[in-house]
């Protein structure tokens, strides 16, 4: 461009510099240029279209097993196959029940294949919905595998390794994460599956963190789940304890505090773990017919970012961006999962990609609030919250300064199905002692909890335990026990909610 | 000569004996309301929809097919439970799929030859 400027126009120097200068299309290829097309990529990209030139490049580079479509982790291999078959399991254990009930159930239940099948058709619509709907808003798509050469270039590679040099004004990296293979322990690559492969397997594995270990143990696998430490770090841990002792109650096996050291494969074709128990220092084996690798890593190996100078959290290799998601070189922004210090959850993803979009077009100057955001993990009890940790909120306020409600409830349903409901809890963590302190964490074991979490995520916009006390609770619910729960920690008294 | 195949079926039995007989085949399935003599279909869409789609047919892959199923009268396809409602989940006509996969655009969608050519061109 700019020897097509000097050469051949002898205009002024400042001339050319204002035709280069105008928008659009005028320097850059495009407006913004998305890499990934996950759920922040898609949102993002479909965000900005309004007058802007936008592409996004989307690229899976297929793990040892598999290769999925457009919509990244979530719809792909993340939480739409995991709820859908988080439901599956759900249903085997509401038809051992439905007997209790009067439902004559013939002969023994088992579970085949259909659902594996079932679950893909869904996804792969949703590749197909995503596809049309970028179409439609002139989002230009590219199977392309994206790495950055500058700050307004990017590079896409094809499956068949050719290249395509792209510019834009403003590039957005939304490549999320990918499961990571332990490669320090022998065999763990070769033997091993992750969650990438879990939702595609045609056949069941046989043994598996802790939805998948649920689920699968829901749909009458037998399943041991191996921690290094602790389980849902980060998550209130007396939470995290009933998550767990409910799967155990219920027949997934844990392998506690416990590190794995090689994976071997046997005659049989079986999977030999061999593992050290790091309290009792003793060394383990079983074998099982499948091994999943539960731990997931930033996907930024390929992207060109140190080349830039981009800056990365060394920890975590997740890049570092600003309130407003951009990274350390500018022009260049990141967010979703691949962003230091983020939630690893789709609807925040989704909601910063919007945002950034406006920000970007100069529609808007408004910053995505990464406060309270509720979550849900969805063990077969599901278990959400909204807010702080108690943990967390006693780090930060003092353990003094704060009141603890809580209330262990039997869902009704649980009562004729015969069902154990130990695990059932509520627990909210108020600021300030006395009947008006602010609401700092919500959280809630039990049937439907992200269904039941949803509506009192609302009330993190100031609410008070005197607000949530003044709420009439819908009867017979489990979500009502939120509003009526009374008994302190404190008190020490028994928090076991009687029946009505 | 066309690379690709082009069927004409009507109602639901014929549509489903012209696949039955492709076994294997990529095959395209336009679904559209009843002519009349004059050629004019019931479904005003339908009528707008099939130049759109027409128009693009170049771009089929080679060796595929494209049956063209019109799929009743007015009042037939009102009927909810018309076998293209409920065996082949159709919605609405006019409907572009492929058969065996999730692709498929549906109405308006018709009316978009970008989006006919994308389903014609893409995996």
């Amino acid at each position: 461009m700019a020897a097509f400027c000097r050469g051949r126009h002898r205009w002024k120097k400042i001339n050319c510099l204002h035709i280069f200068s105008r928008k659009l299309t005028g320097k850059y290829d495009y407006d913004m240029l998305v890499i990934g097309g996950g759920s922040g990529g898609l949102a993002c990209s479909k965000e900005a279209q309004l007058g802007q030139k936008v592409a996004v490049l989307d690229y899976v580079e297929p793990s040892a097993k598999t290769k999925w479509g457009l919509g990244g982790t979530c719809v792909n291999v993340g939480c739409i196959p995991k709820k859908l078959m988080h439901q599956a399991a759900l249903l085997g254990t509401a038809v051992k029940d439905a007997q209790k009930y009067g439902w004559q159930i013939p002969g023994t239940i088992t579970h085949d294949a259909t659902m594996a099948e079932a679950v893909q058709n869904h996804v792969k619509s949703l590749n197909w919905g995503h596809r049309v709907q970028l179409q439609d808003r002139k989002v230009k798509y590219m199977n392309l595998k994206g790495s950055l050469v500058d700050e307004h270039t990017v590079r896409g590679l094809n499956k068949a390794g050719k290249e395509t040099i792209l510019t834009a004004k403003n590039i957005v990296i939304a490549t999320g994460g990918r499961p990571k293979y332990p490669t320090n322990i022998p065999g763990a690559v070769e033997h091993g599956i992750t969650s990438d492969d879990i939702f595609w397997l045609k056949k069941s594995p046989g043994k598996v963190a802790l939805e998948c270990a649920g689920f699968l143990t829901g749909i009458g696998l037998d399943t041991t789940v191996m921690v290094r430490s602790i389980a849902l770090r980060g998550f209130d841990q007396q939470m995290a304890g009933l998550v767990t002792d409910y799967m155990e109650a219920y027949g997934t096996r844990f392998a506690w505090k416990s590190v794995p050291n090689r994976v071997d494969k046997l005659p049989s074709g079986a999977l030999q773990v061999t593992w050290t128990n790091t309290q009792t220092g003793g060394e383990h084996k079983d074998t099982f017919d499948c091994v999943l690798w539960a731990v997931r890593a930033p996907e930024t190996k390929a992207l060109g970012l140190d080349k830039l100078g981009i800056q990365l959290n060394k920890e975590t290799g997740k890049i570092i961006v600003g309130a407003d998601e951009s990274a350390s070189v500018p022009n260049i922004y990141a967010f979703g999962d691949i962003g230091e210090g983020r939630p690893e959850l789709t609807p925040t993803a989704i909601k910063a990609g919007k945002l950034l979009a406006r920000r970007l077009a100069g529609q808007s100057a408004e910053l995505m609030n990464y406060d309270n955001v509720p979550t849900t993990v969805f063990t077969p009890l599901e278990y959400s919250c909204v807010g702080l940790s108690e943990e967390e909120a006693e780090k930060r306020h003092g353990k003094d300064r704060i009141e603890v409600y809580h209330a262990f409830y039997k869902p009704l349903e649980f009562t004729v199905a015969e069902r154990d409901a130990s695990q059932c809890y509520i627990k909210q963590v108020v600021c300030e002692r006395g009947g008006n302190g602010k609401i700092l964490g919500l959280h809630f074991t039990g049937p439907n909890a992200g269904e039941v979490a949803q509506g009192f995520a609302m009330s993190f916009c100031g609410a008070t335990y005197s607000h949530l006390v003044q709420t009439v609770g819908i009867h017979p619910t489990c979500a009502e026990e939120v509003v009526k729960v009374h008994i302190t920690k404190r008190s020490g008294l028994d928090a076991t909610v009687t029946g009505c | 000569m066309a690379h690709y195949e082009e069927v004409n079926v009507h109602g639901y039995d014929e549509f489903c004996r012209a696949v039955s007989e492709r076994k294997g085949k990529d095959i395209f399935a336009y679904f559209s309301g009843d002519k009349d003599e004059k050629g004019k279909s019931w479904c005003p869409d339908c009528v707008k929809a099939e130049p759109v789609v027409r128009g693009v047919l170049s771009h089929l892959p080679e060796g595929s097919v494209f049956i063209y199923c019109q799929v009743g009268e007015r009042a037939y396809w009102k009927d909810p439970n018309n076998d293209f409602k409920k065996t082949l989940k159709l919605t609405g006509v006019p409907t572009l799929l492929r058969y065996g996969t999730p692709q498929k655009l549906v109405e308006e969608e018709c009316f978009k030859a970008d989006l006919v050519k994308m389903m014609f061109t893409e995996d």
